[in-house]
């Protein structure tokens, strides 16, 4: 009378094997679950009642105990519904020992027996296979994303019938083929933007290019309608397309989040988030009680764009200082303390001042003051994180009618995985991956210059009042504007180049 | 003490306990006598008899300030902080001022007042200026100052302020004229040029320590400006514009006004060009206007603008093209294509760029902007 099935939940980002362990036996009845059961696990309860009344399995009056073990982390979610159901039938000796051995089993019921998708089934099967289990049983419509874990054979059920029938052995249904896309095709996610829809504004889109080779944050400067968004859009097609890795460690946030179902398969572009100004610093972070990944986790390997940046409140934006220096970010809660990846690239686009089109005399109707308090609403520490600051000029009529055919996104993308491939090499071994991971140190180890160019930089440095914090900033940049060219050696060039990116005086 | 000072620290009182805006309530006081006698009236509460009319009201608070007050202490306690005080009719009263139509009565002043036998001009113009303004505020004023020329202004933001640092830059004389007590440093981010003048130049206002900043005290020292001046130079003014009631104010003082001509669309230079429609003195060059103040003046050159070495090959074509309205880096870009038919990279506009701005030819006004300098 007793039964143990292998069932996941996730915890943060990270998922672990549940044992759901069920026990009938004779006393009162009653049904209770235990091991720190949220409340739609508790749910469950309810649920699975109903359904196996439905299904036509009379459920027995007796005393029935379920436990989930480990029983020391705190579960939620919707998907032990099948567990504990199979698991009942199990002890109940309707179903044979073996049948549910090496088998996982996630899904939520509905009170006719049916089955229903559930969140957070990629990352579960990943842990599954790495544990050893052989066989997954999930609801049909997250199947597909069982599926791409090759090392587990997973099968989509749509019922409690059906589950029944696949864990026997009688007649497994035949089952649609699912088609793994690993991204390798090109534009799959219908992101049809492209760097050659631009003509014009080569500056804003050579800063574009060298931010996406070194993956430096990016800061645009520009008027109202002067491609700010536009460029931002564009940034995620010349970035390097996403590793089978890291294309499953994204799509796993997205699973989590419940966001990869309506996908329908797994992420192969980088991400591109846009929250609005007025966003709670725990939707950017992630957060609740029982906490869910926030904006910055969904951007996690690629672009989280900020527009109209000092419309941001500034403590929503001074959350941002530790995820844009570890890289991840950590919240405690009283169920436990929570891990997030969260490796963006941050752009930031803004006005140059509140009327929009400072420096034009003629029409900006701010003064100097006001332009200044505009530009100082971004708070220091974030400005210290952005490496590359660029303004867009107005959009002129040569722009839009004399088409010129600009470079597509495929071009440049090639050159910046080219830079790319340099710094690989370069960093190989030390767990620096980009020119905008170095610190200080590794600025004077990997970024020697001859003394021409120390010569220079010195003029620079008293010519523009450069502190120390702006002249590291302005070496990485120069660093990878010397990788795009394939240069080991960075030249005066270089130099002048990623000066020009620097944040002139008005925003310090 | 003495009798001078004296007769100082009773005018100071007076001033005080008048208060502001009410100029003809202090001339018609003192048609009664010495400020020292008017005191001692006041304090005996006789002077609501001698005064007529609306005055007769204001009369109360005056008695009552001259019981309150230790006059002497009050006015050893200003002096004490460097501010001075210098009533028309004395010595150290601006020689200038003396001729025009509702003349201050007395000016407290830090630093040094102007002195009468050397020319003075007054720089004013828009507080929110453009680039072409703010180089040429600072041409006019370095060079104007180098050859010895008094640079009087307001203090304020923009073309203002920056014809003030120019002066001092160049070792000249600036004053500044105050809406406010020459205590009170307004605006606040003009802080240092006002440290400067204190030090360097000087700083006046007709009103006494302490009084706050209001707008309806601005225009009042708008007439000390043009009135301590030879001639006004406006550098840039909008249609309707603060600048142009201190040109009225200048040529009902008979002060010659110069504009600098500035292009027909530019709104900040249609207040320049409409002055000079009817009929003011074109500023055409520091050097021309030079000319007519001081004939016998050979010209100054500054130090920063004798150390420039005109550049030559691609960065020199590049200065030609740069001009004091801002360009952004793609403009510039097209320009030069368009004028010497190759392409330039971006990469190579930069370091062009960043070398005419070390070399102080050119400046990067925030982000992809860049303007000519000096």
């Amino acid at each position: 009378m007793f039964s143990t099935i292998t069932s996941g939940t996730i915890y943060g980002i990270r998922s672990c094997l549940i044992q759901v362990e069920v026990d009938i036996s004779q006393g009162l009845p009653c049904f209770q679950i235990v091991g720190l059961p949220g409340s739609e696990v508790r749910e469950a309860r309810e649920r699975v009642k109903v359904a196996l009344k439905n299904v036509g399995i009379s459920f027995p009056p007796a005393c029935i105990n379920v436990n989930l073990s480990p029983a020391d982390i705190p579960k939620s979610g919707t998907m032990f519904d099948l567990p504990v159901a199979v698991g009942i039938m199990a002890a109940m000796s309707k179903l044979p020992e073996e049948s549910v051995r090496d088998t996982l089993l996630i899904g939520e019921l509905g009170l006719s027996g049916e089955l229903k998708p559930v969140k957070g089934v990629l990352p579960i099967v990943r842990e599954a296979a790495r544990r050893g289990i052989k066989r997954c049983i999930l609801p049909e419509e997250n199947a597909w994303e069982g599926a791409l874990v090759e090392a587990v054979h997973s099968i989509g059920v749509s019922d409690l019938h059906e589950t029944v029938e696949v864990l026997t052995g009688a007649e497994p249904r035949a089952r649609t083929e699912i088609s793994r896309d690993d991204g390798s095709d090109g534009e799959v996610d219908g992101n049809r933007e492209d760097f050659a829809d631009m003509s014009g504004q080569e500056p804003l889109k050579r800063a574009a290019e060298v931010a996406a080779a070194g993956f430096h944050n990016l800061l645009v400067i520009g008027t109202p309608g002067s491609g700010k968004t536009m460029l931002a859009r564009r940034i995620t097609t010349i970035l390097p397309p996403l590793s089978l890795e890291e294309s499953m460690e994204v799509s796993s946030i997205y699973s989590i989040s419940g966001l990869l179902r309506s996908a329908g398969k797994l992420k192969s572009e980088r991400p591109f988030l846009n929250p609005h100004h007025t966003i709670t610093g725990r939707a950017l972070v992630g957060g609740g009680r029982i906490p869910t990944p926030g904006i910055i986790s969904l951007a996690h390997r690629g672009v989280l764009f900020l527009d109209e940046l000092p419309e941001f409140k500034r403590e929503t934006l001074d959350i941002l200082r530790q995820p844009l220096e570890d890289r991840q970010v950590q919240i405690a809660r009283s169920s436990g303390t929570y891990v997030y990846p969260a490796d963006f690239m941050l752009v930031g686009a803004m006005n140059p001042c509140p009327c929009g089109y400072y420096p034009d005399m003629d029409r900006c109707r701010c003064t100097p003051y006001e332009v200044r308090r505009y530009l100082r609403h971004v708070s220091g520490p974030i400005l210290d994180r952005i490496d590359i600051c660029v303004e867009a000029r107005p959009v002129e009529f040569q722009d839009i009618a004399g088409r010129r055919t600009a470079e597509s996104s495929a071009q440049i993308r090639e050159r910046v995985m080219r830079a790319r491939q340099m710094q690989t090499e370069r960093f190989a071994g030390t767990g620096l991956r980009f020119n905008s991971d170095m610190k200080a140190a590794d600025v004077e180890r990997y970024c020697v210059l001859t003394d021409r160019e120390k010569h220079f930089m010195e003029r620079m440095f008293t010519s523009f009042q450069l502190s120390a914090r702006g002249y590291h900033k302005i070496i990485k940049v120069a660093r990878t504007i010397a990788d795009l060219e394939g240069n080991s050696r960075i030249t005066e060039e270089h130099l002048a180049e990623a000066i020009c990116y620097r944040q002139t005086e008005v925003l310090k | 003490m003495t009798g001078q000072e004296l007769d100082k620290a009773y005018m100071h009182w007076l001033y005080r306990a008048v208060g502001m805006g009410n100029r003809r309530l202090i001339q018609n006081l003192l048609l009664l006598g010495p400020p020292a006698e008017i005191y001692e009236m006041a304090k005996q509460g006789m002077l609501s008899e001698k005064l007529s009319g609306k005055h007769k009201a204001k009369a109360g608070r005056i008695e009552e300030s001259a019981v309150n007050c230790n006059v002497i202490a009050e006015y050893e306690e200003m002096t004490a902080r460097g501010i001075s005080f210098v009533a028309a009719g004395e010595d150290g009263y601006p020689g200038k001022l003396k001729s025009i139509p509702d003349a201050p009565g007395a000016l407290y002043y830090v630093g040094k007042l102007p002195r009468n036998e050397e020319k003075t001009i007054a720089i004013i113009g828009a507080r929110n200026c453009s680039e072409y303004g703010r180089a040429m505020a600072r041409q006019f004023g370095e060079i104007l100052a180098g050859a010895g020329v008094q640079i009087v202004s307001g203090m304020a933001r923009g073309i203002d302020g920056i014809g003030q640092q120019a002066a001092l830059d160049v070792g000249g004389y600036s004053l500044g004229v105050l809406g406010c007590g020459v205590d009170i440093c307004y605006p606040r981010e003009n802080r240092q040029l006002y440290e400067r003048l204190i030090a360097e130049g000087g700083i006046c206002s007709e009103y006494p320590p302490g009084i706050e900043p209001r707008a309806v005290l601005f225009p009042p020292r708008n007439r000390i400006i043009s009135g301590l001046c030879d001639g006004v130079l406006v550098i840039e003014a909008k249609e309707r514009s603060g600048t142009l009631i201190t040109v009225d104010m200048a040529l009902e003082q008979g002060r010659e006004v110069y504009a600098l001509p500035g292009r027909t669309t530019d709104p900040l230079s249609r207040g320049c060009n409409m002055l000079i429609r009817q009929g003011a003195g074109i500023a055409v060059s520091p050097q021309e206007l030079l000319r007519e103040l001081k004939p016998d003046c050979v010209g100054f050159v500054s130090d920063r603008q004798q150390a420039v070495v005109v550049p030559e090959g691609m960065r020199g074509r590049l200065l030609q093209l740069l001009d004091y309205q801002p360009a952004s880096m793609e403009v510039l870009q097209r320009k030069y294509a368009d004028m010497h038919g190759d392409h330039i990279l971006i990469s190579e506009l930069c370091y062009e760029l960043l070398q005419l701005c070390a070399d102080g030819l050119a400046e990067q006004i925030s982000g992809s902007y860049y303007v000519r300098k000096g």
